[in-house]
C-alpha cells in the first residue's frame, strides 16, 4: 500500500502539471469567443487530470504487475463497476449542463429565442448591424443592404456593437469559419442561416471555408475587420478605400497577419 | 447518360464473373446447394480434396481460406490506402502546394478515407472473424459458405471501381505515350469530393468517375451486410448445445453487435448511394434544393455515417478484451459489464448521428439533444478502458508484442475517447468542426486502436495460422514504434485545430508548418513501422521457428486455452501422427477439414 499512496502523490503531481498546461487565454476577441473559450478551459480542466489520471494508472499498472509473482484470479466487484459507471456519468453530466448553457447564449444559437425560427434577413434589431454573407465557389461577397454597400473585399464589423450575419450559399455548401471570433456556421444554397455576435476586439481576423467546396476550397479565405464605430462609418461612406492606414497600425498589433496563401 | 456507361459496363463485368463463377461450381451436386451451405454439406465435402494451386484459392469456401484472402485483401487495401496517407502527410510539409496540386491532394484525401473505411478495417475483422470465430465457437464453419465466398469475391471488384479513377488516369498516361485515342481514361478522374460525399458538390462535379466509385460502393455495402448477415446466422446456431450466451466469448458478442449494426445500417447507404446515383445521372431530385435538399443527404449519410464508426472500432474492442487477459494470466475483469457496454454502444450509435452537422443551422433544441446522447456513449467506452485496467490490476504482465499493443491501444483510447468529449459538447464542436482538431481525434482511434488491435490478433494468432513463430524481438520494436508514431502525428493535429486549421487543406497559411511537420514526421514513423510489420510477417511466415507445442502462449497454466488452441494442438498432433508432410508445414491442409468440431468444444 506504500506504493500506492507513492502513486497517489505522483499522479497527483502529473495532474497540477497538466492543469498548468491548460493554455491561459488572450483577450477573447468576440462575446461568442469568450463564452465558448470559457467552456472550453472549463472542460480542459476537467479532462486534462483525468486523461493524465487514466494514463497514469494504465502505466502504474503495467509497471507494477509486469512478470508478476504473485497474480491473483480475477474477482468480480460489481460496487466498483457501478462507482466507475456513476463517476463518468456525474462527469458528463456536467459535461452536458455546462455545454447547454452557453449553447442557449444567443451568440451562440440563434435560434433559441425566435419561435418562428425567422432566420430569414431583415429582421436585425434597429442598432445592430446587418450584413449578409454569400459564398460560391470560391469567393465571399459581404452586402451590407441598409447601407447600399457590396465588397469581396473582407467583412468589416463595428467593435462592441452586435452584428447579424446571414449567411448563403450560391452553389455547394461552403462555410464561415472565423476561429478568432469564435464562429462557425455552414453556408446552404436556398436558405439563410444565421450568426450573431459581438466583436470586442479591433483587429484583422481570418476568415476560411471549412466545407469541402471543390478545387479553390483551400484558397477560399477572407478577414473579418473589426473597427471602431468612427471608422465603421467612415467606411460606409467610402468601402474602397478608407481602412488601409489603420489596417497597417492593427495588423501587426494582433499578430494575425494577411492570409498566408501563394 | 454518356457517364454512366462505364459504370455499366462494370456492373456488366462484375456479373459476369459472378456468372462464370457460378458455372464453374455448377459441377456440384445441385441438392448441396438447398440449403446454402449447412454443416451437412461440409460433411458432404469432407473427401473432396482441395484443387492445387491457385484454383483453389478462388474456388475455396473454407472459412479459413477466405478469413485469410479477406486479411490479405484488407492488408493491401490498407498499404493503398497507407500511401494516400504518405502523399496527404508529404503534401502538408509545405504550406504551398508544392508536391501535389490541390485537385491531386483532394482526390487523395476522399480516396485514403473510402479505401481505409471500406476496404481494410471492415475486411481485415471479417477476416479475422472468419478464421476464427467457428473455431472459438466450435463450429465447422460459417453458417453460410458459399455467400461467404460470395462476400468476399464482391469486393475486390468494388475497390478497383471506387479507384479507378487512378487506375484509368496511369492506363491513361501509359497507353498516351502510343499513338492512340485515350480520352475515354483521361475521362475518368480519381474521386475528389470528400468520403462524406455531400450534396450538391459531389451532384455538381462532372467527373463520372464518381458514378462508378457510387456503384463500386454500393457493391462493397452489398458484401459487407452478406458478411455480417453469415455471421449473425453462424453465431445463433452454429454454436454447439452447451455453449450458452452466457459462455460465449468475448470477440464472438462483439462480432455479433458489429454485424447487427452493419444490417441495420449499411442498407440505408445503399439506398442513400443509389438516390445520388439517380441524381447525378438521372435528373432525381432527392438531393436538389427544390428537391429534398441538401441537408436530406447529411441526415441519411449520417445515420448509416456514426453507426459505421462503431462497426469499425467494436471487432477492435472485442479483439483487446480477448487477447489482454491471455497476457495477464487472468480471466477479463467484468466480463458481463463489458458485453453490456458492447450492446448499449451498438443501440445508442444510432441516436447521435446529428452531432456531425452542430454547425449546419439545425435546431438547437434538437443539437442539444444529439449532445445529450453524444455524450452518454461516452459512458460504455469508459467502463471498457475501466475494466481493462481492472483486468491487468494484480495480474502477472508478460510484455509480449500482442500485450504492447494492447497497451499502446489503451493508452491513445484514453486521448482519442475524451477529445471526442469536447466534440459532443456543441459549442466547443463549433468552432473545432471541420478543423483538424477532428481529424486528430479520430485518427487515435482509427490508427491508435484499431489496427494496433488488429497487430495485437496477427501476433497473437500468427503461430496458429502459419505454425510458426514471428520475430519477437522485432514486433516488439515495430509495436513501440506505431504507438510512439500515433501519438507523434496526432497530437499536433489536435494543437493545429484549436489554432483552427480546417481540414481538407492542400494549402495552408504559413504559421500553422511548424506543428504540420511534426504531424508528418510521425506519419513517417507510423510508415516505417507498418513496413517492419509487414517484413516481419512475410519473413516469418516463410523461415519463422516452426511451432511444436500449441501452447504458444502458456495459455493452459492459467486455465485460458480456449477452443481454437484446442483446435490447433489437434491438428499438430495429427499432423505428427501422420508422416510428416512435404514442403511447408505452416500451409493449410486438406487434413483441417477432417477435425471433428465435437471433440475440441469441452475446453
Amino acid at each position: 500500500m506504500r506504493g500506492a499512496r507513492r502513486t497517489a502523490v505522483i499522479v497527483a503531481f502529473l495532474a497540477a502539471l497538466a492543469i498548468g498546461a491548460v493554455p491561459s487565454v488572450a483577450v477573447a476577441a468576440s462575446v461568442t469567443e469568450q463564452v465558448i473559450s470559457r467552456l472550453n478551459r472549463q472542460l480542459l480542466y476537467l479532462a486534462v487530470p483525468i486523461a493524465v489520471l487514466v494514463e497514469a494508472i494504465l502505466a502504474y499498472t503495467v509497471w507494477r504487475f509486469r512478470d508478476n509473482d504473485e497474480p491473483e484470479p480475477t474477482k468480480e466487484n460489481r460496487q466498483l463497476e457501478i462507482t466507475w459507471t456513476i463517476a463518468t456519468a456525474l462527469v458528463l453530466l456536467f459535461v452536458g449542463t455546462a455545454s447547454f448553457y452557453v449553447l442557449a447564449q444567443p451568440t451562440v444559437s440563434t435560434v433559441l429565442d425566435d419561435p418562428q425560427r425567422n432566420a430569414e434577413p431583415g429582421n436585425a434589431p434597429e442598432d445592430a448591424v446587418e450584413a449578409h454573407i454569400v459564398t460560391e465557389q470560391w469567393n465571399y461577397t459581404f452586402e451590407y443592404p441598409e447601407e447600399n454597400v457590396t465588397t469581396s473585399e473582407s467583412l468589416v464589423l463595428p467593435e462592441n456593437r452586435t452584428a447579424y450575419l446571414y449567411i448563403t450559399s450560391e452553389d455547394v455548401i461552403h462555410s464561415v469559419h472565423v476561429p478568432e471570433l469564435g464562429l462557425k456556421q455552414d453556408a446552404l444554397p436556398g436558405q439563410y442561416n444565421l450568426l450573431r455576435t459581438e466583436p470586442t476586439e479591433k483587429g484583422e481576423y481570418r476568415l476560411y471555408c471549412a466545407e469541402l467546396c471543390g478545387r479553390g476550397h483551400p484558397e477560399m479565405l477572407s478577414t473579418v475587420q473589426v473597427v471602431s464605430e468612427d471608422e465603421y462609418e467612415r467606411w460606409l461612406e467610402n468601402p474602397e478605400s478608407a481602412l488601409n492606414e489603420s489596417e497597417a497600425n492593427e495588423s501587426s498589433a494582433n499578430g494575425s497577419a494577411t492570409d498566408g496563401g501563394p | 447518360m454518356l457517364d454512366t456507361i462505364p459504370g455499366v459496363a462494370l456492373a456488366a463485368i462484375g456479373l459476369a464473373v459472378l456468372a462464370a463463377y457460378y458455372r464453374l461450381r455448377s459441377d456440384r451436386p445441385a441438392m448441396s446447394f438447398a440449403d446454402g451451405g449447412t454443416a451437412s454439406v461440409t460433411v458432404g465435402l469432407t473427401g473432396t480434396e482441395k484443387p492445387a494451386g491457385i484454383l483453389r484459392w478462388f474456388t475455396t469456401v473454407d472459412h479459413k481460406d477466405i478469413g485469410l484472402l479477406y486479411i490479405l485483401f484488407g492488408t493491401a487495401a490498407a498499404l493503398w490506402g497507407a500511401t494516400d496517407a504518405m502523399m496527404i502527410r508529404t503534401e502538408l510539409l509545405v504550406p504551398e502546394s508544392a508536391v501535389w496540386n490541390v485537385e491531386t491532394y483532394n482526390a487523395v484525401f476522399t480516396t485514403h478515407g473510402f479505401t481505409m473505411l471500406f476496404f481494410f478495417v471492415t475486411p481485415v475483422f471479417t477476416g479475422i472473424a472468419n478464421y476464427v470465430l467457428p473455431l472459438l465457437l466450435g463450429a465447422d464453419d460459417l453458417a453460410f459458405p458459399r455467400i461467404n465466398a460470395i462476400a468476399f469475391w464482391l469486393l475486390p471488384p468494388s475497390l478497383v471501381m471506387v479507384r479507378g479513377g487512378l487506375i484509368t488516369d496511369v492506363i491513361g498516361m501509359v497507353v498516351g505515350v502510343l499513338p492512340v485515342d485515350v480520352t475515354l481514361f483521361e475521362a475518368l478522374e480519381p474521386v475528389a469530393m470528400g468520403w462524406t460525399m455531400y450534396t450538391p458538390l459531389s451532384v455538381e462535379m462532372a467527373n463520372p468517375q464518381i458514378s462508378v466509385a457510387l456503384l463500386g460502393l454500393h457493391l462493397s455495402g452489398v458484401a459487407t451486410t452478406m458478411a455480417a448477415i453469415n455471421f449473425i446466422v453462424t453465431v445463433f446456431t452454429e454454436r454447439p448445445p452447451e455453449l450458452g450466451w452466457d459462455k460465449l466469448d468475448i470477440f464472438s458478442w462483439n462480432i455479433l453487435v458489429t454485424s447487427a449494426l452493419i444490417l441495420l445500417a449499411f442498407p440505408l447507404l445503399g439506398s442513400t448511394l443509389i438516390m445520388l446515383l439517380l441524381d447525378r445521372n438521372f435528373g432525381t431530385t432527392f438531393f436538389a434544393i427544390e428537391g429534398g435538399g441538401p441537408m436530406l443527404w447529411q441526415h441519411l449519410f449520417w445515420f448509416f455515417g456514426h453507426p459505421e464508426v462503431y462497426i469499425l472500432v467494436l471487432p477492435a474492442f472485442g479483439l483487446v478484451s480477448l487477447i489482454l487477459p491471455k497476457f495477464c494470466g487472468r480471466r477479463l475483469f467484468g466480463f458481463r459489464f463489458i458485453v453490456y457496454s458492447t450492446i448499449a454502444i451498438g443501440i445508442l450509435s444510432f441516436g447521435v448521428w446529428a452531432h456531425h452537422m452542430f454547425a449546419t443551422g439545425m435546431d438547437p433544441r434538437l443539437r442539444a439533444s444529439f449532445m445529450a446522447v453524444s455524450l452518454a456513449i461516452a459512458i460504455p467506452s469508459a467502463i471498457k478502458e475501466f475494466n481493462w485496467i481492472a483486468t491487468m490490476w494484480n495480474g502477472r504482465l508478460r510484455l509480449d508484442a500482442p500485450l504492447i499493443c494492447i497497451i499502446g491501444a489503451m493508452s491513445t483510447f484514453v486521448v482519442g475517447g475524451i477529445t471526442g468529449v469536447f466534440l459532443a459538447s456543441v459549442p466547443v464542436d463549433l468552432v473545432l468542426h471541420d478543423t483538424h482538431y477532428v481529424v486528430g481525434h479520430f485518427h487515435l482511434i482509427v490508427v491508435g486502436v484499431i489496427p494496433l488491435a488488429m497487430i495485437a490478433a496477427s501476433y497473437y494468432w500468427f503461430p496458429l495460422i502459419t505454425g510458426r513463430m514471428y520475430n519477437q524481438r522485432l514486433a516488439r520494436a515495430q509495436t513501440v514504434l506505431l504507438i510512439i508514431g500515433t501519438f507523434v502525428t496526432f497530437i499536433p493535429l489536435l494543437i493545429l485545430g484549436y489554432m483552427g486549421m480546417p481540414r481538407r487543406y492542400g494549402i495552408y497559411p504559413t504559421e500553422f508548418i511548424t506543428l504540420n511537420q511534426i504531424a508528418s514526421l510521425g506519419a513517417f514513423l507510423l510508415g516505417v513501422s507498418v513496413f517492419l510489420w509487414l517484413v516481419n510477417m512475410i519473413q516469418s511466415a516463410r523461415v519463422g521457428p516452426v511451432v511444436r507445442d500449441a501452447d504458444v502462449w502458456n495459455l493452459k497454466e492459467t486455465g485460458q486455452f480456449t477452443r481454437e488452441w484446442q483446435w490447433f494442438e489437434d491438428r499438430l498432433e495429427e499432423r505428427r501422427g501422420k508422416v510428416e508432410p512435404e514442403g511447408d508445414p505452416g500451409s493449410e491442409s486438406e487434413t483441417t477439414r477432417a477435425v471433428d468440431p465435437d471433440d475440441d468444444a469441452e475446453s
